[in-house]
Parts: structure tokens; C-alpha cells; sequence
């Protein structure tokens, strides 16, 4: 029924076409692979918890892998009795001020940087350098510094989160076009026009990568560090767990990490839709993966 | 001249050569002026430091020998009175078209209103009315040009430097956008320094063409082109004159031009 019409017509007439039969029948079809595509996505996730049901105290005993009915028993009564509440709480200070301090840091830092070929000559050998240390390495370290409370942790997650976004950051500032810079330089911009109008915009979208990267990097570095010692969170209760051979508290405790993880994606996820809306618009998507 | 808005004077310019502590000489002292509201082209075999030329006008670049003088007053740093219409179209993919040709005036400090009044008569005289909302990659090549053009055009410069603005384009929306440039410098009296390979162009836009030498490149001639204006750019050949005109740069040209080999 397109016949005569020439195939990029059709490709760039056809989402807004459509009075025509052939496309409307097309969105349909769009329509009602909605839910297909989201029942495709959630198989897997449904096929690994039967088969765990189903093979834990026949393949391997449960004491070791505990069930998923167990785990979300355990994760009921650990709500419902309001003994995961302090721990919730803790970690969750711990990882937004972590998150928060490190991203801030990786943003003045890898902007200074990528701005400035000087400061960049002095201090990237440095930078590189602290980059090669294993941050967990520093746990004990931090512990001693800050204490066991929340400061060690915070610190160890800022630490880890600075290093991702200030990379990201300082190679979007480098990658900035010289003769766009220059262009604007000669409409008139001063030093601080140019940064408001030019490098943050430019860099926007390696921030943003950045920062996404980061969410997990800063939930390590709190849960490492409370491993090592703490006196309440999250990284403590799983610790207390496994110790004592609970494995539904083991995993319960990180359904709750992964929970905060998948929260914090979609939140940078529309905090960047919202930022970098241009790019959609131009053809370039979202970096979701 | 005595209107004299632009002088190159003496201009040399070294280039340190890639790997090697040597130098490169790419322009060896080159001198002509720009009248007030005259268009000049400079055409030159590629690589022979054209675009440099612009880029010292503008203040990016200071000449190793001799200097550029704006209205008397010699040009050290960044000269935000001049406009640049670069090769790409260069727009702010961040920015809608509007908010591209608004740019230069929010720098400068224009008021609100006045920024509005004049980013819609920019925008109209390059024939982009009704695009403001859109983005540059929503934009055809030719569009973007036009955009590119609007944003220099909606601060008034002293002097329009171009370099090669048309060279991307294909050639239907270069002949249009060769008439549309020759009607908007005419109804501004804008001045003009328009770098270009492309003979045709020059002598069809130009009231003088500047013939540059290969590397180290000199100025080999200064040609007045004095073809009656408005001027034909779809039928170059019917513009009476042009023959001679086209024979006067070609003759200087020719010489620079290995016919057969590459570049």
C-alpha cells in the first residue's frame, strides 16, 4: 500500500502520519508489544527465583542459599518489627552524603582541571596516582581518622565516587570544541559567560555518566567500610547475618541495597532526561543501558 | 584608502612543525586593507595560511611578524567587534536556533526587548522565521548556515570574517546562499573578508579578490572586481564582464596550481 512512495518518505513521515491504515495498524503493533517486551524482561528474573526455590534443600541445603519465600519472610518481619529501621537509616546518610561530597568534589576538581592545562600538568600525575591506590585498602585507615561512625564511612564513599566522576568530568571539559570556545570568546563572552554557556553545557553529559557510574561505587564503599567496623547500618546487619548463619538476613539485607541502587538509577536516570533533553531530541538517547 | 577599516601589514607567521624543532613559515609578508563596506574574498591553493589570516583579524592568533590593525589600533587580543562565520555552521546544540542567535547580545548585555526585536529581524532577514523553537540538529546544513549567520549578523559587527562558510554546502544551496549573502551585505553595507578556494565565488562576491601564493605564502595580486551589482550568482557567465574579470584571477591563480597532482 506505500507503493510509489519513495522509502525515506515513509521513514520520515511515519510517526506522523497517521490518518494512514498501513501506519495505524504499525502502532498497534507497538502497543501491544508494551507488555510483551516487559513480560520478556521479567522471565528471566522470575525463572532464576523458581529455579532458587525449587533447588534450595534439593541441589544444595538451604542453610547455605536460604529460599526466596524465607527472604522475603524475613525482609517482612524485619519492617513489620522495625529492627531494620535504624540501619536503614544510618547507610542511608551515609550513602547520600558519600554520593553527594564525592560527585561535588569530582565536579570542581575534574572541571578545574580540564579548564586549566597548567593545574592539570602539576596535579594529574597525583590524581593518576591516588586513582592506582585500592581505596579499600584505606578502610582501616579511615576508621582511625574519623572514627566508627558515620565519617569513615562517608568518607570512604566519597572517595570512591570522586575518582569516577572527576575522570568523567575532566575528559568532557577536555573534549570541548577549541574553535566553538573561540567563536564564543570573540561574541564577547568573559571567563564566566563562557563556563555558564559553553563548558557545563558541553560536559553535561559526561557529568551525567559520571555520575551514574558512581551510585554503585558509593554504596561499596559505605557497606566495605561498615564491614570493617560500625556500630549500626546496613553493611553491620548483613556482617551480623552471616556470622551467625541466617542467610535469609544476608539476603534480605541486600535486596535492600539493590533496592536503594535501583531507586537512585531512575532518579539520575530523570534528572537526566530532564538536563540533557537536547540530546534525546538530537538523535542521541539517554545513555540508559 | 582612506575608509580604511581593516590593514594587514606585513603579516609572517611560523608554525612549529610537528616532531621536528624547525619551523614552518606559512605567511610571508602579506599586506592589503579592507575599505569600509567593501567586500573582500581572499583566495589561495589549500593549506597557504588563509584561515590564519581571519583568526589574526579576530584576535586569536598573533602574527609572528608584522600586525593586523582594526581602524587604526592594533590587534593583541580578542576582537569582539568583528564577527566570524566559521567552516561548520557551529551552533550550540544546547541552544534552540533562537536562543543560538540571542547569544551575542545576552554577552554584551542587551536588554530583554531588544534582545527579542532584533533576534527576530536576524532571523527573518536569513529567511529562518518560524524555526526558533527548533534545535540546530533539527536543522538542515543549509539552515544551520543561515542560523550561523544570523548569530554574527545580530550584533552589527564592524567587519563580517568568513572562512569558507559555503564550502560544506551542495551546490544548489550554495547559489542560494551566495545571492542571499550578496543582498544582506548590500542592504547592511556590511564590510566583509570572505575566505574561499573557489574562483567562481570570489569574483562573483567580491569588490577586490586577494591571490595568496602556496606555502610560504605571498601575496601575489590585489584584483578589483568592478561587475555591476546586484550580481547574477546562478548564471555566473551572463554577468557582463565576468569573463574578463574571472581571466584577471585565474591568470594570477594558475601559476598555483599543480594541474594532476593531489593536495
Amino acid at each position: 500500500m506505500n507503493e510509489g512512495k519513495p522509502i525515506s518518505e515513509m521513514a520520515y513521515h511515519a510517526p506522523s502520519s497517521v490518518d494512514d491504515a498501513g501506519i495505524s495498524g504499525e502502532r498497534l503493533a507497538t502497543r501491544a508489544a508494551k507488555p510483551l517486551q516487559w513480560f520478556l524482561k521479567l522471565l528471566p528474573g522470575i525463572a532464576l527465583l523458581l529455579f532458587w526455590q525449587w533447588a534450595s534443600g534439593r541441589l544444595i541445603k538451604e542453610i547455605y542459599v536460604s529460599k526466596p519465600t524465607a527472604v522475603a519472610h524475613r525482609l517482612f518481619e524485619l519492617f513489620a518489627s522495625g529492627e531494620i529501621y535504624p540501619h536503614l537509616w544510618t547507610t542511608g546518610q551515609e550513602l547520600v552524603l558519600g554520593y553527594v561530597i564525592g560527585v561535588a568534589g569530582g565536579v570542581i576538581g575534574g572541571y578545574a582541571l580540564g579548564r586549566s592545562p597548567r593545574l592539570a600538568r602539576i596535579f594529574g600525575p597525583y590524581v593518576m596516582a591516588f586513582y592506582g591506590v585500592p581505596k579499600i585498602a584505606l578502610a582501616p585507615l579511615f576508621i582511625i581518622w574519623f572514627g566508627i561512625g558515620m565519617g569513615s564511612k562517608i568518607a570512604l564513599a566519597s572517595i570512591m565516587v570522586f575518582f569516577l566522576v572527576f575522570y568523567n568530568v575532566f575528559a568532557g571539559v577536555r573534549s570541548v570544541d577549541r574553535e566553538l570556545v573561540n567563536l564564543t570568546l570573540v561574541m564577547g563572552a568573559n571567563q564566566r559567560q563562557l563556563t555558564y554557556h559553553v563548558f557545563l553545557p558541553a560536559a553535561a553529559p559526561f557529568v551525567m555518566l559520571g555520575m551514574r557510574l558512581a551510585i554503585p561505587y558509593s554504596v561499596i564503599g559505605v557497606i566495605v567500610g561498615e564491614f570493617t567496623s560500625s556500630a549500626q547500618g546496613l553493611g553491620l546487619f548483613i556482617h551480623e547475618a552471616s556470622s551467625t548463619y541466617d542467610p535469609a538476613g544476608v539476603f534480605a539485607g541486600i535486596a535492600i541495597l539493590v533496592a536503594f541502587v535501583t531507586i537512585a538509577n531512575f532518579l539520575a536516570g530523570r534528572l537526566e532526561r530532564r538536563l540533557l533533553r537536547w540530546r534525546s531530541l538530537s538523535g542521541a538517547g539517554p545513555i540508559d543501558i | 584608502m582612506s575608509d580604511c577599516v581593516l590593514a594587514f601589514d606585513g603579516i609572517g607567521q611560523d608554525f612549529p612543525s610537528p616532531g621536528q624543532r624547525s619551523t614552518i613559515r606559512v605567511l610571508d609578508g602579506i599586506s592589503f586593507e579592507v575599505g569600509r563596506g567593501k567586500f573582500v574574498a581572499v583566495i589561495g591553493p589549500s593549506g597557504c595560511g588563509k584561515s590564519t589570516l581571519l583568526q589574526m583579524a579576530a584576535g586569536l592568533l598573533v602574527p609572528t611578524r608584522g600586525a593586523v590593525r582594526h581602524r587604526g589600533r592594533k590587534v593583541m587580543s580578542i576582537n569582539t567587534e568583528v564577527g566570524f562565520v566559521p567552516q561548520q555552521a557551529q551552533l550550540f546544540p544546547w541552544k534552540t536556533l533562537a536562543q543560538n542567535v540571542e547569544l551575542p547580545l545576552l554577552l554584551r548585555g542587551v536588554a530583554a526587548d531588544e534582545r527579542t526585536k532584533r533576534v527576530a529581524s536576524a532571523l527573518g532577514s536569513v529567511g529562518l522565521k518560524g524555526f526558533e523553537k527548533h534545535l540546530p540538529s533539527q536543522l538542515s546544513g543549509g539552515m544551520q548556515k543561515r542560523g550561523s549567520i544570523a548569530r554574527t549578523l545580530v550584533y552589527w559587527p564592524d567587519i563580517i570574517l568568513m572562512d569558507e562558510p559555503f564550502g560544506a554546502l551542495d551546490a544548489q544551496t550554495r547559489m542560494v546562499m551566495q545571492n542571499d549573502l550578496q543582498k544582506l551585505s548590500l542592504e547592511a553595507g556590511a564590510t566583509v573578508v570572505f575566505v574561499t578556494h573557489d574562483i567562481t565565488e570570489a569574483v562573483l562576491l567580491a569588490d577586490h579578490v586577494v591571490v595568496l601564493s602556496q606555502r610560504p605564502s605571498r601575496l601575489l595580486a590585489n584584483v578589483p572586481i568592478e561587475l555591476p551589482r546586484p550580481r547574477n550568482m546562478f548564471e555566473p557567465f551572463r554577468n557582463p564582464g565576468f569573463e574578463a574579470a574571472y581571466d584577471a584571477v585565474w591568470t594570477e591563480f594558475r601559476s598555483q596550481i599543480d594541474i594532476g597532482h593531489v593536495h
